[in-house]
């Protein structure tokens, strides 16, 4: 005995980002360490901070963070063109 | 972080191994599976500075590569089946045993909310479709965060499979609809580790002609409530299979809540002196409505003794004052935001209020928003207990202008921004005992189209 049933998951709609080129070398770049405002991300970004300068000295770093949202904050559309002028790389959190 | 590397900035984004499923498949949906991640065994959250140093560590190298070495899908795929047929062909010895096959592929595909589903057949699904003039293919949405085309016909199975008749299909639609407002940010609730569940209520005549409870055990189960159990069922459906809200893959709820299998009602619109909600916002009477406000949890508002209003509120707002729960205070770190589409929600709360302690409010002539202004007045917390969980930093950004509340700390605040972070709807049978529902954002209504 056979049933036929309508498959119940909705076609979605396909996103696209193209993935950015990556750097040869992080020596001269400057890296931008982006908070989600989530708890502990500061300090590990701190943390990534001391370690990415130990290798690679000639690196600068900026902290940033957005202004939307709170418990998890984001960036707004121009927020993320001045930072994305800033820097050459970011590192961040994104999530807990 | 997807925002930078649209704008040719490579990025790299930490990422506690439970969430790497989740960082994932909302890549994925998101348009970029490459996403590279630097993998921490765990949540940074509560966890003490050496522990996260140490964590950073061990993690370094996963950054440096994630930034200098041409991204590829290098890590395991977020693991969601993808079916491309529009039917699937079940086999079984007997119709019953196709049933139970069909449930247990159903599972292993995650498309069942766990109890068993009735079989989204043709014959079931044509009669569905009967409950509504709307074309099967319109698509009343696009549902995060899997961004899928919520067609008329893709809810329609979803009513099928929760039990559903063809006459609470427009309110699943309506539904539907509210669960895609920019103003509920769905991705927000739909994949955080927190409970947020979809509460919904139904207003205006269509609630009594499909034969939802608004009385007695009108948020339980049983008989009397079968109509808002499978209309709860179906829109919780609908966030998995048409939004891609799948447990342990985009909805990554610590513990979970009994709300998300269903939490639906109708306003007692005949027991209430006030108006009720749908008109108190702008709809007429003869207009159905259905809104959708996403809820932590329930706390009973018990109270057999007070016969008067300021006492009653007096009880209430201690529910209101529960520094544990993730909305209370939440307001001196922000507001829910959805930047990409500019919408920004203060933390409402849902009252239901029971019939006889909405009758003691009748009595010394209380309006909804007496009611509002006295919960607001009295639903208020120390500074520095509202603080104790949350980012100084975060505080410190968005107000700066109460930056002398830190030398205040015993400064009582409100829990909420303003009165009208409270909603009232009466709901329930005819004794003292209502329900308080911690509010994750504000509710959105729409109208139930037939």
């Amino acid at each position: 005995m056979n049933l036929s049933v309508r498959n119940p998951v909705a076609e979605s709609i396909v996103q696209t980002v193209k993935p950015a080129p990556r750097v040869a070398d992080l020596n001269g770049k400057r890296i931008g360490l982006y908070w989600n405002v989530k708890a502990g991300g500061d300090l590990a970004l701190e943390r990534t901070e001391v370690l990415l300068h130990d290798r690679f000295p000639d690196a600068t770093f900026s902290y940033h963070r957005g202004t939307v949202g709170m418990v998890m904050r984001h960036v707004s559309a121009a927020e993320a063109d001045r930072i994305s002028k800033e820097v050459d790389v970011v590192v961040g959190t994104s999530s807990d | 972080m997807m925002e930078f590397e649209r704008r040719g900035v490579p990025t790299v984004s930490f990422t506690a191994e439970t969430f790497v499923r989740d960082a994932h498949r909302s890549a994925e949906s998101f348009g970029f599976p490459e996403l590279p991640i630097a993998i921490a065994p765990l949540p940074f959250t509560n966890q003490s500075p050496a522990g996260i140093s140490a964590m950073v560590d061990g993690f370094i190298d996963q950054v440096i590569t994630g930034l200098t070495v041409d991204v590829r899908r290098t890590q395991p795929k977020s693991e969601i089946i993808t079916v491309s047929e529009d039917w699937l062909t079940i086999e079984g010895t007997s119709e019953l045993d196709a049933l139970d096959q069909m449930n247990r592929l159903f599972l292993e595909y995650d498309w069942s909310d766990g109890f068993p589903l009735f079989a989204p057949v043709k014959s079931a699904l044509d009669r569905m479709l009967t409950g509504t003039t709307r074309d099967p293919n319109e698509v009343i949405a696009i549902l995060e965060p899997g961004f899928g085309k919520a067609t008329v016909e893709k809810i329609a199975v979803a009513c099928v499979m929760a039990g559903c008749r063809p006459e609470h299909l427009p309110v699943v639609i309506a539904a539907v609809e509210a669960l895609a407002d920019p103003k509920i940010n769905l991705r927000n609730k739909a994949m955080s580790t927190g409970a947020a569940a979809a509460l919904m209520w139904v207003n205006g005549p269509i609630a009594k002609r499909i034969g939802m409870n608004s009385g007695i055990c009108a948020l339980g189960p049983g008989a009397p409530s079968y109509v808002n159990a499978v209309i709860g069922r179906a829109l919780h459906l609908c966030m998995m299979n048409i939004g891609q809200t799948y447990p342990g893959i985009s909805d990554m709820d610590t513990i979970g809540t009994p709300a998300k299998f269903s939490m639906c009602v109708a306003e007692n619109e005949a027991a209430s002196h006030w108006d009720p909600y749908h008109i108190e916002h702008g709809y007429d009477k003869d207009t159905s409505t259905a809104t959708v406000h996403f809820v932590y949890g329930i706390c009973e508002l018990f109270d057999l003794t007070s016969y008067k209003a300021e006492n009653l509120t007096e009880v209430f707002a201690t529910a209101a004052k529960n520094a544990a729960q993730v909305c209370t205070g939440l307001w001196l770190i922000g507001r829910r935001a959805d930047p990409r589409y500019g919408t920004e929600e203060k933390e409402e709360h849902t009252m239901f209020i029971c019939p006889e302690h909405a009758d003691v409010f009748k009595a010394d002539g209380w309006s909804k928003d007496d009611v509002r202004r006295a919960m607001h007045a009295k639903s208020r917390l120390s500074f520095e207990l509202l603080m104790l969980s949350k980012e100084r930093k975060a505080f410190d950004a968005v107000h700066p202008e109460l930056a002398w509340l830190w030398d205040s700390p015993q400064t009582m605040l409100p829990v909420v921004e303003d009165k009208d972070c409270y909603n009232l709807v009466v709901v329930g049978g005819t004794v003292g005992r209502g329900s308080f529902m911690w509010g994750s954002g504000a509710p959105v209504t729409k109208v139930i189209k037939t």
